[in-house]
């Protein structure tokens, strides 16, 4: 439940590198990510069918892994091997969760957490962004920053929970401030490794041609930063779905996280418990893959995506 | 048209410089070949010619001018070629993206790309994306990119050095063509000798650091073919020269 430390920049496809001024090799990342590339890349029709068969087959697998773990699940809890009145069998946290979602209780908690996600977010990238970018482009700001950010990325958000109680009350706008501390960092730390990191030789390229300064930031720098604040925006998402339990959990503002305590303390509701638990993981899920598809439509160009988009 | 004078770099404070003493003249629409031998300092030149870099010491004049930053009507074909090309944009947008800032309309601009690119024979591969072509290919839309953009003074580093020998002589035959055509002035870095007699009005011989050990007039015809010119005798007088000139001693700097 304790959301670690915002972890070091990464950059999708690479191991992360040491800071600044590491040349980077276009397309020759040492991970096999570079795999599709040629061969998806260059030749674009005839292999498709095959290829569509093959992710058919990856999801049958995966599908089968969850039902499997499921059934386990089931088997374990009606063994006996875990006592039933603490572990509701999957039999019963489904048809409590499909209760929920009928009788449409469901609805309320998960938009007051996805609220509190969506504006923490916002929030924090609206300030985030801009401030990456600055640093990014600007060596003496970079300079300047660098060990404050590495000092302060470390503070777990949740050490905060206290103050923010003080300053917020336990209201939404609590929740929104522990949300935007925390998913801060990795947009911030990630636009300003991107920025810097843009390939020396673009930049030359766009600068002996004549491009303005503005010019050379919006179409040569920012293009090459966004896979790596993309991921800023994925760590970020995570952590702004943990923080928003939390802050619910530990704080009452209302969201999934109460509804959880709500049914754990509701003494015979085990189940219903389980089925507000299986909602969180579903929003996870939901919010996660929906980044994904995005970042696979705006980067498919990026060594991580090419041959799946074209 | 460009004058280089006692041109000095030296990266790092206190230590060796990569290029020392530079001092050569290139005139209006003269078609000039730079060889050296690898670290010599050749792309360090090009580097401050371009006014990417500035130099420790010396002056850049251009047309008059002294450079300063990037001067317009100059284009620059970069070694690290397929470093230089935007992934995320098309081979045509690659090609494009500097005229806007050239002036140029959207149209004007897209009918330059397509003449650049039918140029380089990749007139069917604007929509491709720069990773989905061959090392070859990549290089010849950088190519392509500084033809469109109409330079008056173009800066070639190794331009056809991952091509095959059969696209590397049309690619030499297709940039004379445009030398002539739009009369512009051309330095062309090359490792291959054949290649900068074959081309070039003079060659300069660098020596280590980038300084003119010899400067060798190419007199040939000024109608050059691949088969007839590299037959005559005097090509390979000229050949014999520059490789000579590449492996002399040192005896002009201190
Ligand atoms: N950015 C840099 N920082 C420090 N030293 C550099 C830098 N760029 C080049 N050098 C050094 O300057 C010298 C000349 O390098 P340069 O790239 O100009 O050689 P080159 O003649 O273009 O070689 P090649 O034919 O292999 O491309 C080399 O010793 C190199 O190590
Ligand atoms: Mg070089």
């Amino acid at each position: 439940m304790q959301p670690s430390a915002v972890p070091a920049p990464v950059h999708r496809g690479e191991v992360s590198t040491p800071a600044a001024g590491s040349p980077r090799t276009a397309g020759a990342g040492p991970t096999p990510v570079a795999g599709p590339r040629g061969s998806a890349g260059r030749n674009d029709g005839p292999k498709e069918p095959g290829r569509a068969r093959a992710r058919l087959y990856r999801f049958g697998l995966g599908l089968a892994g969850v039902v499997g773990v499921i059934a386990l699940l089931e088997l374990v809890v009606r063994l006996g091997l875990l006592p039933e009145a603490w572990f509701p069998p999957p039999s019963e946290i489904f048809p409590a969760f499909a209760r929920l979602v009928v009788s449409g209780e469901l609805f309320g908690p998960v938009g007051q957490t996805l609220q509190g996600w969506v504006l923490g977010i916002l929030a924090a990238a609206a300030v985030a962004l801009p401030l990456g970018i600055a640093i990014g482009s600007i060596e003496l700001a970079h300079r300047l920053t660098r060990f404050m950010l590495e000092f302060l990325r470390p503070i777990p958000p949740v050490a905060l929970i206290p103050a923010a109680v003080l300053i917020f009350g336990s209201n939404l706008d609590m929740k929104v401030f522990l949300i935007a501390f925390g998913t801060f960092w990795p947009i911030l730390l990630q636009t300003v490794y991107g920025i810097h990191d843009t390939d020396p030789t673009l930049r030359d390229t766009a600068r002996s041609y004549g491009l303005p300064r503005r010019a050379r930031l919006v179409r040569i720098v920012l293009p090459s930063a966004l896979p790596y604040i993309a991921t800023g925006l994925r760590i970020a998402s995570a952590i702004g779905l943990i923080l928003a339990i939390t802050a619910e959990l530990v704080v009452g503002t209302p969201g999934i996280g109460v509804s959880i305590t709500d049914a754990q303390s509701a003494g015979d509701a085990q189940d219903v418990m389980y089925a507000w638990i299986l909602a969180a993981g579903l929003l996870g899920f939901l919010l996660n893959g929906s980044l994904q598809a995005v970042e696979r439509r705006v980067l498919h160009w990026h060594t991580s995506f090419r041959g799946e988009a074209r | 048209m460009l004058v280089v004078s006692d041109l000095s770099k030296t990266y790092a404070p206190g230590g060796e410089p990569a290029m020392a003493g530079l001092d050569f003249t290139v005139g209006e629409r003269e078609f000039v070949c730079i060889v050296g031998s690898s670290g010599c300092g050749k792309t360090t030149m090009l580097r401050c010619l371009s006014g990417l870099i500035p130099p420790t010491e010396g002056s850049i004049e251009l047309e008059g001018r002294a450079v300063q930053g990037p001067p317009e009507d100059m284009a620059y074909v970069f070694q690290d070629y397929s470093r230089s090309l935007l992934p995320w944009q098309t081979v045509a947008g690659n090609v494009s993206f500097p005229l806007k800032y050239k002036g140029l309309s959207k149209a004007e601009a897209a009918a330059a790309t397509e003449e650049a690119l039918a140029a380089v024979g990749l007139a069917d591969r604007g929509r491709s994306y720069p990773w989905q072509l061959s090392g070859g290919m990549q290089q010849r839309v950088a190519i392509a990119r500084a033809l469109a953009y109409k330079p008056r003074i173009l800066l070639m580093d190794e331009p056809f050095a991952s091509v095959d020998a059969q696209t590397r002589a049309e690619l030499e035959d297709l940039l004379l063509d445009i030398w002539r055509r739009f009369e512009i002035t051309v330095l062309f870095v090359t490792h291959d000798i054949d290649e900068a007699v074959y081309l070039s009005q003079r060659v300069l011989v660098l020596h280590k650091p980038a300084h003119v050990f010899e400067a060798i007039d190419v007199d040939l015809p000024a109608e050059r073919d691949q088969m007839d010119t590299k037959k005559l005798p005097r090509f390979g007088e000229l050949r014999s020269r520059v490789l000579a000139s590449l492996r002399a001693p040192d005896t002009t700097s201190a």
